[in-house]
């Protein structure tokens, strides 16, 4: 079964321009329902108080990091289940095994083009 | 000088620091009275012992050195003027590459929303678009300047640090605890940020890794 193309999707990220990058790169992979959150505590207050299709976060964020949000998502019965996935700056690969570890969907390294995101939705969602 | 002159200006320094505020007193101001107070009893000892004087001379030489140092280590000119300025370039970068990219983004999705119905009425305003976009680059040479200032300025500081450091024989002291809070913080959160030159892993790697099966023992061993 093809994937909602309609669904919310939540991005999360500190800067602005970056929020505006995801909006832009989804827009044009059909994913216009976008959300947005600038760290981690605002994040899993929206997650609390709607359903999400997918999370595109990012690591480095103040006060609470992508990395603690993903590890109090997976924490979490209501919203455990929801797809996750990694786009930062954080390359290394004790990064990477970490995010593996606490249950992220998969991981995009910056900088990104909008190929890689739509490999990476479809690795993690299925066709669209 | 005299016994009876140096107690004198001992005592007058001795007063002046009092009134100033003991809890704030200047580095200079202490060693300022140091140097008198041994003086002072250099000159009382003196008459005791010639081989004690000649610790005390020791003293006062130094003591004379580490005033001298300091004041070619220029901290005021440190805190009051380079590091101000070198911070006030940064934000002057963050500002023009916050209104580059802004321009930048707004022209592209003009493009992208463009009617594309009349190709030269399209083409007029890609082109148009484009235009901006090239124009809006040139922050790029103001903050290759701006960035090229910080670093002179960074070279300078670590200069004056440097020969302060060797002169004194200074040896670093531990980190303070909010530091090392703030560093386990980091390494607990694997907040490593972006690498120079480009990611540690590109992304082929990064698939690599995070489809391989690693085991709990190799996951472990990259933790230890």
């Amino acid at each position: 079964m093809a994937v909602d193309t309609s669904m919310p999707v939540l991005i999360v990220d500190d800067y602005k321009t970056m929020l505006r990058i995801i909006r832009n790169l989804l827009k044009q992979i059909g994913f216009e329902n976008v959300d947005e959150a600038s760290d981690g505590t605002e994040a899993f207050e929206k997650m609390k108080k709607q359903r999400y299709g997918l999370v595109i976060s990012d690591w480095n964020m103040e006060p609470m990091t992508g990395y603690e949000l993903l590890k109090k998502v997976r924490a979490d019965e209501a919203v455990k289940s929801t797809p996750f996935i990694m786009v930062t700056a954080e390359s290394k690969t004790e990064n990477v095994v970490a995010a593996k570890k606490a249950g992220v969907n998969n991981y995009i390294v910056k900088p990104f083009n909008a190929g890689t995101l739509k490999a990476k939705m479809t690795a993690v969602l299925g066709d669209f | 000088m005299a016994a009876a002159d140096v107690a004198q200006r001992f005592r007058d320094s001795l007063a002046d620091l009092k009134a100033s505020d003991l809890k704030d007193a200047q580095v200079m101001d202490v060693l300022k009275l140091a140097q008198q107070l041994t003086d002072t009893m250099q000159i009382f000892f003196s008459s005791l012992d010639k081989s004690i004087c000649g610790e005390f001379a020791y003293i006062a030489d130094y003591i004379a050195r580490t005033r001298d140092e300091i004041s070619k280590l220029r901290p005021n000119d440190i805190k009051e003027q380079r590091i101000p300025s070198a911070g006030k370039e940064l934000e002057a970068v963050v500002g023009d590459t916050e209104r580059a990219t802004e321009t930048i983004m707004s022209e592209a999705e003009t493009i992208l929303g463009a009617d594309a119905s009349d190709p030269d009425a399209y083409k007029a305003q890609v082109d148009e678009a484009m235009m901006r976009i090239i124009e809006s680059c040139s922050f790029q040479d103001l903050s290759g300047q701006r960035v090229s200032k910080v670093v002179d300025s960074l070279k300078h500081v670590e200069k004056r640090v440097t020969r302060f450091a060797q002169a004194m024989g200074v040896h670093d002291a531990n980190a303070d605890d909010d530091e090392v809070l703030e560093e386990e913080r980091r390494k607990k959160l694997h907040l490593n940020g972006p690498a120079i030159g480009g990611p540690e892993h590109d992304q082929g790697s990064i698939d690599e890794l995070f489809e391989s099966d690693l085991d709990q023992n190799s996951i472990d061993a990259l933790f230890d």
